[in-house]
C-alpha cells in the first residue's frame, strides 16, 4: 500500500484542544507508524509509538487513505480513526476507561493539517 | 516541552465526562435509517435499538449479510442540536471481512464511518467508507 498520503506531520486545527496536538506518521519498511503528543498537565505527554493497519479509499486502490491504531494505557485504551479528507486528516478518537473511576467514555473527532514549509520561502 | 505520562488525569477532562448522563443521550440514533444513497453496494438500511443490555445495531446490506452487533456507547463532545449526544463504536465480524465502525448523527443524518478489513487479499485491499442515512420513521 502507497503511504505517501498519509506521512509527515499532522498539527490540529484546534490550537485549545485538550486532546491530540499532534501526530508524525512515518513509513518504517512499508509499514505505518504513528507518534503521537498529546495536551497535557504541563506539555505534550508523548504517547509514543503505535503500528497503524492502513486502509485504501475502495478495494481496487493501493494508495493509504486512512487508518486505525490503538493505543493501550491500562487503564485506559485510546483507537483511533484517521482518514484523509480535502487535504485534512481527520482524526476519530475513542477514548475508553477502563478502571472504576466513573468516568464516561467519549468520542472525539478534530481535524489535522500536515505540516510544510512552501509558504515561508520568500 | 515532552515527557512521558500514562495519560490525562481526571481534572484535565471535559467536565461532562464525569455526569452520569453523559452517555445517555442516545434516543437521536434510534430508529429506522436509510442510506442516501439508493445505489449503494454497501448498507442499505440500519436499524438501532436500545434495549436492558445496550444499544443494538442491525444492517441490512444490498450485497452482504450482516450480523447484529451490540454497540459500545461512548459521550460525543460534539454537540447536536444544542444538545450533547452519543456516538456509536461497533465491529462487525462477516467471516470473510471484519468491519470497524463509528456511528453518530450529525445535523439529523446518521453517519456511519467502515474500515473494512479482508481475510485475504483476494477480495481487494482494505477500504475505508462513509455512508449516510436518512430516518425512515
Amino acid at each position: 500500500m502507497e503511504l505517501g498520503a498519509l506521512l509527515g506531520t499532522w498539527i490540529n486545527s484546534n490550537p485549545d484542544t485538550n486532546s491530540i496536538a499532534k501526530l508524525e506518521a512515518t513509513d518504517e519498511n512499508g509499514k505505518l507508524e504513528l507518534r503521537v503528543s498529546a495536551v497535557g498537565p504541563d506539555g505534550f505527554v508523548d504517547w509514543g509509538v503505535a503500528e497503524a493497519q492502513v486502509f485504501a479509499a475502495n478495494t481496487e486502490a493501493n494508495v493509504g487513505a486512512g487508518f486505525t491504531c490503538c493505543y493501550d494505557f491500562g487503564f485506559a485504551e485510546t483507537r483511533l480513526q484517521g482518514m484523509i479528507m480535502k487535504g485534512l486528516l481527520v482524526l476519530a478518537q475513542f477514548h475508553l476507561f477502563k478502571d472504576d473511576s466513573k468516568r464516561a467514555s467519549y468520542f472525539l473527532r478534530e481535524y489535522y493539517a500536515s505540516t510544510h514549509e512552501r509558504f515561508l520561502q520568500s | 516541552m515532552t515527557e512521558m505520562l500514562p495519560f490525562k488525569q481526571k481534572s484535565h477532562l471535559h467536565p461532562a465526562l464525569t455526569d452520569p448522563a453523559a452517555t445517555s443521550h442516545v434516543s437521536n440514533l434510534l430508529g429506522h435509517w436509510l442510506n442516501t444513497n439508493f445505489e449503494t453496494r454497501g448498507i442499505a438500511e440500519c436499524v438501532i435499538t436500545q434495549d436492558e443490555d445496550g444499544v443494538l445495531i442491525s444492517l441490512i446490506g444490498a450485497e452482504t449479510e450482516w450480523p447484529d452487533t451490540r454497540a459500545t456507547v461512548l459521550a460525543n463532545l460534539e454537540e447536536e442540536a444544542g444538545q450533547r449526544s452519543v456516538a456509536l463504536m461497533a465491529t462487525f465480524d462477516l467471516g470473510f471481512m471484519t468491519a470497524e465502525t463509528h456511528i453518530r448523527v450529525n445535523k439529523g443524518v446518521l453517519v456511519i464511518v467502515l474500515y473494512v478489513t479482508f481475510g485475504d487479499d483476494s477480495y481487494g485491499s482494505n477500504y475505508l467508507n462513509r455512508e449516510f442515512f436518512y430516518l425512515a420513521d
